[in-house]
């Protein structure tokens, strides 16, 4: 029998990629999140005023953008908030926080573990325990579950 | 070894067992892929949708814990601390003795991911019968399973 003479390219089309219930995650322009202010929140560090410290670190996450630096920096930025605290102040710094921001926290605290440095590991334990008794296990539960992270 | 690093030993067993606490909430859940297949999907990673974000704690450079989870299976990568090259040796050896009768311990994994050192892996519905695949729901048919090929062909 002859041969067809059209192609068989049709076998190296890849099914699953046209699958019209396949998962997709959603793509936000996240391209104008630039993370917290920086400028802010030194100054607000310097001047020992923490809480506000703490608050202003965690306006703005960077969640949605691709970008890589912004969110190393916004880590970094964070983890020097978190050191300044003084072990005693942690609980009430936890306190003044939402439901969210509590979330939020939770994020950068297991991001901070992936990087351990000099005393870093040391503080952010001594903040998950206060962080996990403010928010339970479903702030742990939150952060395992979020489809874009921080 | 300076007083304050003992201090980090409590809260970073604390942090581990809550965040396995969250991680470990699994259940039964069917390949998508092949039918009658039953596979831990942390291992497979065929489908984006069922894998949860993979979370390190870590109580130093050297000692940590990666868990990745997913709907029907949890991955807990441990790296121990090895100061130097006799503790090095040591851990490699007594690893590779648990790892090579991972058989016999059910849960654990034949090699260690990247980086880390020993593998702890479990499944919804997957520990009973490891070799025989599809559908986990029957009590009635792994004893009736069990009567056929007798009791200690597990």
């Amino acid at each position: 029998m002859s041969k067809q003479a059209a192609s068989a390219r049709f076998r190296r089309v890849d099914v699953d990629e046209y699958d019209e219930n396949k998962f997709v995650d959603e793509e936000d322009g996240g391209e104008n999140q630039l993370g917290p202010d920086e400028a802010e929140v030194d100054s607000l560090i310097r001047q020992g005023n923490l809480m506000e410290a703490l608050h202003a670190v965690l306006k703005n996450p960077p969640i949605n953008t691709k970008n890589q630096n912004v969110k190393d920096r916004a880590e970094g930025l964070v983890l020097k908030v978190l050191s300044s605290f003084k072990s005693s102040d942690i609980e009430k710094g936890v306190q003044s926080l939402d439901k969210n921001g509590v979330d939020l926290l939770m994020k950068y605290i297991y991001k901070g573990f992936e990087r351990p440095s000099e005393n870093s590991s040391a503080v952010l334990l001594q903040w998950h325990e206060k962080a996990l008794a403010a928010g339970g296990v479903g702030s742990i539960v939150r952060v395992l579950t979020a489809r874009k992270t921080v | 070894m300076s007083p304050f690093l003992n201090t980090t030993l409590r809260p970073y067993l604390n942090a581990v067992r809550a965040t396995l606490q969250a991680a470990l909430c699994l259940e039964n859940f069917s390949s998508q892929v092949v039918e009658r297949h039953n596979k831990p999907e942390v291992e497979v990673r065929s489908s984006k949708e069922l894998l949860l974000q993979p979370v390190v704690i870590s109580r130093n450079d050297k000692e940590k814990v990666l868990i990745e989870g997913s709907i029907n299976s949890v991955r807990v990568s441990i790296a121990v601390k090895q100061a130097d090259e006799i503790e090095k040796i040591l851990c490699h050896k007594f690893m590779r003795f648990m790892m090579m009768r991972a058989e016999n311990f059910f849960i654990l994994r034949r090699k260690p991911v990247e980086g880390y050192d020993i593998n702890v892996q479990t499944q919804a519905g997957g520990l009973r019968h490891p070799l025989h695949g599809g559908n986990r729901q029957g009590d009635q048919r792994d004893e009736t399973v069990r009567q056929r090929q007798g009791p200690y062909r597990c």
